[in-house]
C-alpha cells in the first residue's frame, strides 16, 4: 500500500477527483465501443501501424485539437479565478499547477503537432512525392510526441501537475521547492516528445532536399514547403539544447547533483540560459510555418501569385539565423551586465525586420490581386493587424532598459498571445480548413466558418488587450489573486468575457465540423478552391500512393500553369509504384518510452530498467530487419485512379 | 597489402597525431593562458576539418552542398551559444 | 530497387544517399548536443563547492591513452570503409572488429577514470563542477558504448548477407558516428583536460 502513496495527488479536490472518474470512464467507454465493433484489427492495421504521412498528419491534428481543449479548459479556469479580486475559485497550488500545464500543452502538445500536422499532410504532396524519406522514422516521431502528450496529461490525477510555470525555473523547480513528483513529469514528458520532433527535424529536411519531383527547383517550392524546411532546419539545431537542459533538471532532480542548485557551486541561472537558447528558436519554429500557410491562403484567394517570393525566402533564412542570437531578451533583468542586455537587444530589434518585409509582401500580394474573402483568407486578413499589435509590443520589449518595466507583467502575457494567437492558431485553422477537403473530401462550411474566426477575433482581443494596459499598470503575471484595491479588476473581468467568447468560438468550430461530416457534399473533386499548388492535382481524398505518376514540373505555380497554360503535368506512363511497410515497431517503442518515463518519474527503477532493454531490443530489431517494402501493381493504380475520378 | 593503406588515411592519421602532440604543449611548458587557449584552439578545429573532409568524406557525393552547409551552420550555432553564454553568465555578470 | 554501378556501393541507390544526407543532418543536431554541454562545463568549471578542481583530479596518462586509443580507432575505421570500397569484405571485418576492440578499451581506461575520480572525491554529487565533468565526459561514453552495439550488429550482418548495398550504407553511417566522436573527443582532451591541467 505504502508503494501507491507515491502517486496519490498533493492536493486533491473535487474537480480533480471528478476528472479521475471520468478519464476512467472515457478509457472503459472506449475499450468496450472498440470491442463491440470489432474494430482492433482496423485500428492495428490502419492506424496504429500506419507509415503514411497522410495518416500520420490526421493523427497529429486529432492529438492537437484534443489538446486544444485541454489547453482551453486550463485557460478559462484561469481566467474564472481572475474574474473577481481575492477569488476563492482555485487556490494558489491548483492556480500554479494549471498556468503551467497551460503554457505546457498549448506550446508542447497542440501548437507543435497542429504544425507537424500540416507539415506531414501537405509538404510531400507539394512536392510530387510519394512519402517523406524515412516513413517508419515518421511513425516513431508520431507515437513519441503521443505518449509524452500522454504521460503529461495524467499528471493531474496521478501523483500531481508541474507547478513552475512553463519555463520550470530553478531553483523554484528543485527539490527543495517542488517536492511532488510535477516536474519529474515535466522533464521526462517533454524530453520523450521532443525526441520525436527532431527526428521529424531530420526525415523532413531530407525529404525536402532529395525527394521533389524533377523540375521543382529550390526556388520553384511553393512557400510552405519553404517554410516547412527552414523550420525544420531551426528544429535540427534547437532541440538538442533542450535535450541537455531536461537531462540537467532530471538529473539534479532524480540524482542529487549540483548543475542548478544554489549550494556546492550551482548555477540556477543556467537552466534559463539553456532554456531559453532553446525556447526562442521555438516560437519561431512555431511561426514559420503560419507564415507559410498564410502564404499559401493569400495567394490563392488573391488569384495572383505571391509578391516578393525572393525576399519571402530570404527573411526566412535570416530568420532562421538570427533566432539564435537573441535569446537573451526573455530575461534581462537576471543580473547580466548592460553590455550583454545592449548586445541582444540590438539583435532583437534585428529580428523584426525579416518579420516586418513579409507582412510588407502579404499586403502586395493583395494589393493587385481580386479576393475572395473565404473563411481561410478571413482569418488571414483578421491575422494582419491583429498580430502587428502583437509583433510591435514585442519591440517594445525588447528594449532591455525599458523592458525593466514590462518584464513579468501582464504587458508581457499580452505581447505573446497576441503574436501566437493571431499568429499561430489563426493560421492553424485556416490551413485546417483550406486543407481539409484534400484530407477528408469535403469542405466545412462556409457560414460556420467564418462565424467562428469572427467569434476567434473579437474573443481575442477582448481577452488581451486590456491585460497590456493593466500590465502597464503594474500588474504581474503568475498570481492567483489581486485585491480590490489594486485596480485590475474591470481589465480582469473584460478578459474573463473575451476567454468565454473565444471559447464560443471553439465551440462553433467543433460544431462546423460536425455539421459539415453530416451534410457536406461528397463530391467536390481535386481542387475545390481553384488552387496553384501540387497538392491541388491530385483527388480529394488522397489515394494512399498520392500521385499515379510523379509529375513534371516547369514553374514556381505548377498546377496553376498547368490549369491556365496547358502545361502538362503528368507526361509518364503508369508503372507499379514503391510503398513502404506497415510496422508495429514504432507503436511498441513509444509504448516502452510511455514506461521507461513513468518509471523515471516515480523512480520505480525495475520498471525503467526492464523497459529500457525493451527499448534497445526494438533498435536491434531495426538494426537486423530486411524491409523493401511493397509494390502496387499497375492494374490496381488503373483501377483507383477510375473510381476516384480518372487521372489529370 | 599496400591498397589496404591508402595514402590519405595513412598521412591523416600522422598529422592528427602531430596535431595531439602541439597541443601537449600547454601542458608541458609553460605559457600565457591566451598563448595556450589560441593553440588549442587552433590545433582543436585543424584535426575537427581533417576528419570532417579527408576521413568523412563530406565532399564527395552531389549532397556536398548541403553537408558542408549543415555542418557550417552547425559550428557558427555552436560557437555562439558558447560565446554567447560565456559572456552573459560569467565575463559579463555583475 | 535501383542500383547506379558507377557509385561505391553506400551510395548505389536513392534511399542509400538520403540516409548518408539523414545522417549528416544529425551530426549537425549532435554539435548541437555537445555544445550545450561544452557551454555548461565553461560555466560551471570552476564551480566546485568544496570539492576538488579539474587541476586537482586530472591526470595525463590514462587521458593520453584513451586520446591515442580514439584516435587510432578512427583511423582502423577509415581503413575499413576503404576496403570495403575495394570489395576486400574479409579486410574490412577485420578493421571494423579492431576499431571496436579499440573503443572496447577506450572505454575501459575510461571506467578506471571514473573509479579513480570516486575515490579523489570527485562524484557527481559532489559539485556543479564535477556534475558537469562526468555528464560531458558520460555523454561521450555513452555515445561510445552505443557505438560497440551498432558496429557490432553490422558486423554480424556483414558476416551473414555480405556486402550489399545495406550493409554497405549501413557502415558507411556508422564510420560517421565514429569519426564525429572522434572528433568530440578532441575538444574534451583539449578544452577540458589539457585547459584544466594548464
Amino acid at each position: 500500500m505504502e508503494f501507491f502513496q507515491r502517486f496519490a495527488i498533493p492536493h486533491p479536490s473535487p474537480a480533480i477527483y471528478a476528472s479521475m472518474v471520468a478519464i476512467v470512464l472515457t478509457m472503459i467507454a472506449i475499450v468496450v465501443g472498440v470491442t463491440y465493433f470489432k474494430k482492433w484489427g482496423y485500428l492495428w492495421r490502419e492506424w496504429l501501424t500506419t507509415v503514411d504521412h497522410k495518416r500520420i498528419g490526421i493523427m497529429y491534428l486529432i492529438s492537437a485539437l484534443l489538446m486544444l481543449f485541454r489547453g482551453g479548459a486550463d485557460a478559462i479556469m484561469m481566467r474564472a479565478q481572475l474574474a473577481a479580486p481575492e477569488n476563492t475559485l482555485l487556490d494558489a497550488q491548483h492556480y500554479n499547477e494549471i498556468f503551467t500545464t497551460h503554457g505546457v500543452v498549448m506550446i508542447i502538445f497542440m501548437a507543435m503537432p497542429f504544425i507537424m500536422a500540416l507539415m506531414n499532410f501537405v509538404v510531400p504532396l507539394q512536392i510530387g512525392a510519394r512519402d517523406v524519406a524515412f516513413p517508419r522514422l515518421n511513425a516513431l516521431s508520431f507515437w513519441l510526441f503521443f505518449m509524452g502528450a500522454m504521460l503529461f496529461n495524467i499528471s493531474f490525477v496521478v501523483g500531481g501537475s508541474p507547478d513552475a510555470g512553463w519555463t520550470s525555473y530553478f531553483p523554484l523547480a528543485g527539490n527543495e521547492f517542488s517536492t511532488s513528483v510535477g516536474t519529474n513529469y515535466y522533464m521526462i514528458a517533454i524530453q520523450i516528445a521532443g525526441i520525436g520532433t527532431l527526428i521529424t527535424g531530420i526525415n523532413f529536411l531530407v525529404t525536402i532536399l532529395k525527394m521533389r519531383a524533377p523540375g521543382m527547383t529550390l526556388m520553384r517550392m511553393p512557400m510552405f514547403t519553404w517554410s516547412a524546411l527552414i523550420t525544420n532546419l531551426i528544429i535540427v539545431f534547437a532541440f538538442p539544447v533542450l535535450t541537455i537542459a531536461l537531462l540537467m533538471g532530471t538529473m539534479d532532480r532524480l540524482f542529487g547533483t549540483h548543475f542548478f542548485t544554489l549550494d556546492n557551486g550551482g548555477m540556477d541561472m543556467l537552466w534559463a540560459n539553456l532554456f531559453w537558447i532553446w525556447g526562442h528558436p521555438e516560437v519561431y519554429i512555431l511561426i514559420l510555418p503560419a507564415f507559410g500557410v498564410y502564404s499559401e491562403v493569400i495567394s490563392t484567394f488573391s488569384r495572383r501569385n505571391l509578391y516578393g517570393y525572393t525576399s519571402m525566402v530570404a527573411s526566412m533564412v535570416v530568420i532562421s539565423l538570427l533566432s539564435f542570437t537573441v535569446w537573451v531578451h526573455h530575461f534581462f533583468t537576471m543580473g547580466q551586465g548592460a553590455l550583454t542586455n545592449s548586445i541582444f537587444s540590438i539583435t532583437t530589434m534585428a529580428i523584426a525586420v525579416p518579420t516586418g518585409v513579409k507582412i510588407f509582401n502579404w499586403l502586395l500580394t493583395m494589393w493587385r490581386g481580386k479576393i475572395v474573402v473565404t473563411t481561410p483568407m478571413l482569418y488571414s486578413l483578421l491575422f494582419i493587424p491583429l498580430f502587428t499589435i502583437g509583433g510591435v509590443t514585442g519591440v517594445m520589449l525588447g528594449m532591455s532598459a525599458a523592458d525593466y518595466q514590462y518584464h513579468n507583467t501582464m504587458f508581457l502575457v499580452a505581447h505573446f498571445h497576441m503574436v501566437i494567437i493571431p499568429g499561430v492558431v489563426f493560421a492553424m485553422l485556416a490551413g485546417l480548413t483550406y486543407w481539409w477537403p484534400k484530407m477528408f473530401g469535403f469542405m466545412l462550411n462556409e457560414k460556420l466558418g467564418k462565424a467562428a474566426a469572427w467569434v476567434i477575433a473579437a474573443g481575442t482581443l477582448l481577452a488581451f488587450m486590456p491585460m497590456f494596459f493593466t500590465g502597464l499598470d503594474g500588474q504581474a503575471r503568475r498570481m492567483y489573486t489581486y485585491s480590490e484595491t489594486a485596480g485590475y479588476t474591470t481589465g480582469n473581468m473584460i478578459s474573463f468575457v473575451g476567454a468565454a467568447i473565444l471559447a464560443i468560438g471553439f465551440v462553433i468550430i467543433v460544431y462546423n465540423i460536425y455539421y459539415s461530416f453530416r451534410y457536406a457534399p461528397r463530391n467536390i473533386g481535386s481542387d475545390p478552391w481553384d488552387a496553384r499548388s501540387l497538392e491541388w492535382a491530385t483527388h480529394s481524398p488522397v489515394p494512399d500512393y498520392n500521385f499515379a505518376v510523379t509529375p513534371q514540373v516547369e514553374s514556381r505555380e505548377a498546377f496553376w500553369d498547368a490549369k491556365k497554360k496547358g502545361h502538362v503535368l503528368f507526361k509518364e506512363e503508369l508503372k507499379k509504384i514503391h510503398m513502404p511497410n506497415s510496422s508495429g515497431v514504432p507503436f511498441i517503442m513509444s509504448a516502452l518510452f510511455f514506461v521507461f518515463g513513468f518509471g523515471f518519474i516515480f523512480s520505480i527503477w525495475p520498471l525503467v530498467i526492464i523497459s529500457g532493454i525493451g527499448i534497445f531490443a526494438c533498435m536491434a530489431h531495426r538494426s537486423f530487419e530486411k524491409d523493401d517494402g511493397f509494390y502496387i501493381p499497375v492494374e490496381e493504380v488503373k483501377e483507383t485512379e477510375e473510381k476516384l475520378g480518372g487521372a489529370k | 597489402m599496400r591498397e589496404l593503406f591508402p595514402m590519405k588515411q595513412v598521412m591523416g592519421f600522422v598529422f592528427s597525431l602531430l596535431l595531439t602532440v602541439i597541443a601537449l604543449a600547454v601542458y608541458f611548458l609553460d605559457m600565457s593562458f591566451a598563448t595556450g587557449i589560441t593553440i588549442l584552439l587552433v590545433t582543436a578545429f585543424i584535426q575537427a576539418t581533417v576528419q570532417l573532409v579527408v576521413f568523412m568524406h563530406a565532399g564527395e557525393t552531389e549532397d556536398k552542398a548541403s553537408i558542408y552547409s549543415n555542418a557550417f551552420f552547425g559550428i557558427l550555432l555552436a560557437v555562439i551559444i558558447v560565446l554567447g553564454t560565456l559572456l552573459t553568465m560569467i565575463w559579463d555578470m555583475g | 530497387m535501383k542500383v547506379d554501378q558507377s557509385l561505391p556501393l553506400e551510395y548505389g541507390t536513392e534511399q542509400n544517399q538520403m540516409n548518408i544526407l539523414g545522417f549528416w543532418i544529425f551530426l549537425g543536431a549532435e554539435i548541437m548536443l555537445f555544445a550545450t554541454l561544452f557551454a555548461s562545463y565553461f560555466t560551471l568549471e570552476h564551480r566546485i563547492g568544496s570539492g576538488p578542481s579539474g587541476a586537482e583530479i586530472f591526470e595525463i596518462t590514462p587521458v593520453l591513452i584513451e586520446t591515442f586509443l580514439l584516435l587510432t580507432s578512427s583511423f582502423t575505421i577509415g581503413l575499413a570503409i576503404h576496403a570495403m570500397r575495394l570489395g576486400r569484405q574479409k579486410a574490412m571485418m577485420g578493421f571494423l572488429a579492431v576499431t571496436l576492440l579499440l573503443g572496447l578499451a577506450f572505454l575501459g581506461v575510461e571506467i578506471y577514470e571514473f573509479i579513480h575520480y570516486y575515490h579523489v572525491g570527485a562524484t557527481l554529487q559532489t559539485s556543479a563542477f564535477t556534475a558537469i565533468l562526468l555528464t560531458t565526459l558520460g555523454t561521450h561514453g555513452a555515445h561510445v558504448t552505443l557505438g560497440l552495439f551498432w558496429g557490432l550488429f553490422i558486423l554480424i550482418q556483414i558476416k551473414k548477407r555480405g556486402l550489399t548495398p545495406a550493409t554497405a550504407n549501413k557502415s558507411f553511417i556508422f564510420s560517421l558516428y565514429w569519426h564525429f566522436l572522434d572528433v568530440v573527443w578532441i575538444f574534451i582532451f583539449s578544452f577540458i583536460y589539457l585547459k584544466g591541467m594548464m
